[in-house]
């Protein structure tokens, strides 16, 4: 293996890395509070608001089935304004960590609709306000499920992220569609993909790791 | 104006705590001011389209005496977990008027209930503690929220948890422990803010007799020893004759009937309150006497009696004084004597032979000691002393088995 190359695959990597973090963690900071707003808001709810739980529903449903490639190029004018390029790594980051919000924002809301009610009420009993119940009850309770939920999220944004070639993002999937396919260096695209099961490989076992740690129900089983 | 009366229940756990602020507290105008009052309360649920609205509770009046334990019980379906919910305002009432010591909290805003649900304990069927917090953490849990301080909370959950004899399992999660050893914690964490009142909405349903005999000693406990008012919702009747003062029956969200467990248990007056409280007062005539019950009375037939112990008499020797008095042998059919409410309540079936004359003698007897009873019918006498004999069982030291 050349020099060159391996310089080539370290950078790409670095650059998956670097979009796929950046993403994710913009994407846990949105999609977290959303997750927690759609899961409360509904009526007879903690934070009772239906009307505004139905438009943000309907904004995430909208996010989340526009084909992601599709989604790049459609927001185009929003990437130049926020990163002041559309082009590179740094512009590829603006459309996956739109995609990557609702996403978690889903898998938040369906790991906070999980938990018993019955802890709702116990701490409505013991006099918690409705912050304090998401703080000290909900989102502690949901976490073993966030937590797989956001690994789940990471793999599928190194999977988004091999997209971003196509905005000139960089990155793992850009390079082996550039030299592996239209380069024919076949060997090229078998270590990108080599790379990326491992990275794959890495987030999921990391996931499960601290997933169980924090899960507390199952200590017998 | 004073606070709430709880101050110096719970010296023996908070006293190296430091004490919650309650200058907030509920104020208390009269010393025999009830715990709780619930005055012609109704809940109806809002009908949605398509649906009748819904009567939950009807003109319920409840009073539940400061330091009292008062169950409230009824099938299920009934309105009793709607009825506990209103005291702590999880619920709202549609009509009438809830009163905490004396304070009229009906129309009280949901920030004013949250002051109102630090001062209530409640406790439920499944539980409810947090998987993801330690016993510790769970017990803390209502003081964090209330903002008591680290130190303060730490001194107060190891009290609460010697309290309830979980001390050794404080850094274990809910999931490792048994369901006797969860509602402990659940009693403590309850218990955490110093409440005057504690409600258990099923406390022991989800427990095997034996934990349930454990949770109302512990419970009953707290009762006498710390002074906290507890009103109880169950469908269980031991859980009213082991731990209530007072019951009230509840029916289609309405009470059919109310006092103390003793008079209730002993002269039950509903038919809903009638077929609870036969689960452990009544006694059966056994069916190999039942059969041959007539109305009328042979020459050689018994006189078959349920007569009732309440009060005095469950302890007085009736079927010795009977012996005595007529000179005539009583047979024992069945009986049973239960403490109810910590008071004797006994019922005996027996049969005097040899009647008409020495049944008549019998009646004017009991009539005389002022015993309450009823006449059954009559029995043909030799049936009832002859039926072992056709199972030839004799009396040798193989058959005898001590329990």
């Amino acid at each position: 293996m050349s020099p060159e190359l391996v310089r080539l695959i370290l950078d790409a990597t670095l650059e998956t890395l670097t979009m796929v973090l950046v993403a994710a963690s913009v994407g846990i900071g949105a999609g977290l509070p959303l997750g927690v707003f759609l899961a409360t808001s509904r009526r007879g709810e903690l934070f009772a608001a239906p009307t505004l739980n139905a438009v943000l529903g309907f904004v995430v449903n909208v996010t989340r089935s526009t084909p992601f490639i599709i989604l790049v190029v459609a927001i185009v004018p929003l990437t130049r304004l926020i990163a002041g390029t559309s082009i590179g790594t740094r512009a590829a980051v603006v459309p996956l960590t739109i995609a990557a919000a609702p996403f978690i924002a889903r898998i938040v809301e369906a790991a906070i609709r999980e938990v018993d009610q019955g802890l709702v009420e116990a701490a409505r009993a013991m006099g918690a306000t409705p912050f304090q119940i998401v703080r000290k009850v909900l989102v502690p309770e949901a976490l073993p499920g966030i937590v797989l939920g956001l690994t789940l999220a990471v793999v599928s944004l190194l999977g988004f992220s091999a997209m971003v070639g196509a905005v000139g993002g960089g990155g793992l999937g850009d390079l082996g569609i550039r030299y592996g396919y239209q380069r024919f260096m076949p060997e090229v695209m078998a270590l990108v993909v080599a790379v990326l099961v491992v990275l794959v490989q890495a987030a999921q076992t990391l996931g499960d790791r601290l997933a169980r740690r924090v899960n507390k129900r199952l200590r017998n089983a | 104006m004073t606070t709430l009366v709880f101050e110096g229940f719970y010296e023996p756990f908070s006293a190296s705590a430091e004490p919650i602020d309650r200058t907030d507290a509920l104020p208390v105008q009269d010393v025999d001011v009830p715990a709780v009052r619930l005055h012609e309360v109704g809940k109806t649920w809002r009908a949605r389209p398509g649906q009748p609205s819904f009567s939950a509770l009807t003109d319920v009046d409840l009073e539940v005496r400061k330091g009292s334990i008062v169950g409230v019980i009824g099938p299920s379906g009934a309105g009793k977990s709607t009825l506990v919910r209103l005291v702590n305002g999880l619920e709202k009432a549609t009509s009438g008027r809830i009163e905490l010591f004396g304070e009229d909290v009906t129309e009280l805003s949901e920030t004013g209930w949250r002051d109102v649900r630090r001062r209530i304990g409640m406790i439920f069927q499944h539980f409810n503690l947090l998987s993801s917090r330690t016993v510790f953490d769970n017990v803390a849990l209502p003081l964090e929220i209330a903002g008591v301080d680290r130190a303060a909370i730490r001194s107060r959950v190891e009290g609460l948890l010697e309290l309830v004899g979980l001390s050794d399992k404080a850094e274990r999660y809910p999931a490792e422990l048994s369901g006797g050893q969860k509602q402990r914690v659940g009693i403590a964490r309850a218990l955490s803010t110093e409440p005057a009142i504690l409600l258990c909405d099923e406390a022991t349903s989800a427990l095997d007799p034996e934990t349930t005999r454990s949770i109302l000693a512990l419970l009953k406990r707290i009762n006498r020893e710390l002074g906290v008012t507890i009103l109880v919702i169950t469908h269980e009747i031991p859980v009213i004759k082991d731990l209530c003062d007072e019951v009230a029956v509840i029916e289609n969200g309405r009470i059919v009937e109310s006092g103390s467990v003793f008079d209730v248990f002993t002269a039950p007056k509903h038919p809903t309150t009638a077929r609870f409280v036969e689960d452990v007062t009544s006694v059966d005539i056994p069916s190999y006497v039942r059969d041959r019950v007539t109305a009328e009375a042979g020459p050689e037939s018994s006189l078959l009696l349920r007569i009732r112990f309440v009060g005095e008499h469950a302890t007085s020797p009736v079927v010795s004084r009977l012996t005595t008095t007529l000179g005539a042998d009583v047979n024992i059919v069945a009986g049973k004597i239960e403490a109810i409410a910590d008071r004797p309540f006994g019922t005996l079936l027996v049969a005097v032979p040899g009647s008409p004359p020495t049944g008549d003698a019998a009646i004017a007897a009991l009539l005389t000691l002022g015993f309450r009873f009823e006449i059954l019918g009559y029995v043909p006498a030799e049936r009832i002393e002859t039926e072992c004999k056709p199972f030839g069982f004799p009396l040798v030291p193989e058959n005898v088995h001590v329990a």
